[in-house]
């Protein structure tokens, strides 16, 4: 495993190199990058290997998942997306439908997971897109906004109602029906193929409905949203490392008044307070994957806890990273000014910070830790 | 049925899946339920919550809860999650499945 990860991180640093900085003005990634990464199974690293996996652990894929991160959020965006899709499919799929799917996605094919509608964003309770059975096929029609990754995916894994329940299936992106919008200038992670999905009428065999039968809303969504979170925590954690070795470097060698930036005691603040911010973030990470790979039931919260202290933590991160380099990284695609724009959309997906808040608190009253 | 019994006043007679699973809940919540009761109904449950129960579930049981059995359905009551975990030691499948 150790090994997988060093090739895989490795890899990741060959592949993205430095070129974050202009797929982020151009708001586009070299699909070939995410193929070659997707055939190595590292888009989705801990699916089994008996499904062809690199079957990484959670706290391997963590650290696998912040080392993108650090290099390029808006890889680690397709990465969030195709492991959430991988996930949801190994959770809720049945056995031939994990081998074709997972085989799929761990073979260069890539995927993305359609949930927030116009009227369903923190409310998923309420998303109205409908899958009608048609004889041995089903029909969907809806509209998905802000599908990551949905303008680099071969295939769409898209949650809507089936019957009394909900259900989860895999429609391929080139299908009759499927229509693209690209989020045109997203705020942040600018390359990651942020587009609203248009399902007019698209037609689907019954085989393409994960478990063959309607589900819970609920579970399904908190299934994919799971992994999802931890995902995005750990990119977080990516975030802060870049912006540690940003202002590192520029507070280190920068001089004013006749000293390096890290002699001034108000910057020196800024640098303390953001390698706490990566510190923090990591424990919450380590211990919230230390969770998942022990199969503790505490995995649900601190998935919780962990994507909302570091995406907080990357927001403050970031903005101490560019206070301190000031007009060296005021710049688009520079990597402190994509972090500061990077981060702030992770404290909006997968579960606003209100959210993961009202989940915590819930917690906190209906069961005892 | 015993739908009023509680949760410490559970007979010896009772199934020993129910009584895991009733101590399973006793651990995780503050209020005593019984093994009828509708633990939605009451908002004793959230999604999250039934998260955590169908890992908790897998890892006491040694059971592996996916595809058309990740249903609320079977996390209602403490009688319907020991018939799945039964149901899944048995190893019967729910239908629709051909895993």
């Amino acid at each position: 495993m150790t090994d997988r990860l060093a090739g895989g991180s490795a890899l990741l640093d060959a592949l993205v190199g430095d070129r974050a900085g202009d797929w982020d003005v151009a708001g586009l990634l070299p699909v070939e990058v995410l193929r070659e990464l997707g055939r190595r199974g590292l888009l989705c690293a801990q699916v089994p290997g008996s499904y062809g996996g690199a079957g990484l652990d959670s706290l391997a894929n963590g650290e696998l998942t912040a080392q993108a991160g650090s290099r390029c959020s808006s890889v680690r965006s397709v990465m969030t997306s195709q492991g959430m899709a991988a996930w949801t499919i190994q959770r809720l799929a049945d056995e031939d439908q994990r081998r074709e799917h997972l085989g799929a996605l761990t073979g260069g094919r890539l995927a993305a997971v359609g949930l927030s509608e116009p009227d369903a964003g923190s409310d998923l309770g309420a998303l109205e897109t409908r899958i009608r059975p048609a004889g041995g096929d089903v029909v969907l029609s809806g509209h998905k906004t802000w599908v990551t990754a949905a303008y680099y995916a071969d295939l769409l894994v898209v949650v809507g109602r089936l019957a009394d329940g909900a259900a989860a299936v895999v429609v391929p992106a080139d299908a009759p029906g499927v229509s693209l919008e690209r989020v045109p200038y997203p705020l942040g992670c600018r390359a990651a193929g942020h587009a609203h999905v248009r399902l007019d009428g698209v037609r689907v065999p019954w085989s393409n409905v994960l478990g063959g039968s309607p589900q819970s809303l609920s579970l399904l969504v908190a299934t994919a949203l799971g992994y999802g979170r931890i995902s995005v925590a750990w990119g977080c954690v990516g975030i802060l490392r870049a912006c540690l070795v940003a202002t590192g470097e520029h507070a280190a060698t920068r001089r004013q008044f006749g000293r390096p930036l890290a002699g001034h005691q108000l910057v020196g603040r800024h640098l303390a307070d953001l390698l706490v911010a990566e510190q923090v973030a990591t424990r919450a990470c380590e211990h919230a994957s230390r969770c998942w790979d022990s199969r503790s039931p505490d995995m649900v919260v601190a998935t919780v806890l962990a994507k909302y202290v570091s995406a907080t933590q990357a927001v403050r991160g970031a903005a101490a990273a560019v206070q301190v380099l000031a007009s060296a990284g005021a710049e688009d695609g520079h990597v402190v000014a994509r972090a500061y724009r990077d981060a702030k959309l992770m404290e909006i997906i997968e579960g606003s910070n209100e959210i993961c808040q009202l989940m915590l608190a819930q917690h906190m009253v209906t069961a005892s830790g | 049925m015993t739908s009023e019994r509680s949760v410490g006043a559970a007979p010896a007679t009772r199934d020993t899946i129910e009584l895991e699973v009733l101590s399973l809940l006793r651990a995780r919540l503050r209020t005593p339920v019984t093994v009828e009761q509708d633990l939605f109904a009451d908002g004793l449950i959230t999604s999250m919550f039934a998260m955590e129960l169908v890992v908790q579930l897998e890892e006491f049981f040694a059971v592996a809860i996916v595809g058309p059995d990740l249903k609320l359905a079977n996390f209602r009551s403490v009688a319907a999650m020991a018939d799945l975990v039964r149901r899944l030691r048995s190893g019967a499948r729910a239908a629709g499945s051909d895993d």
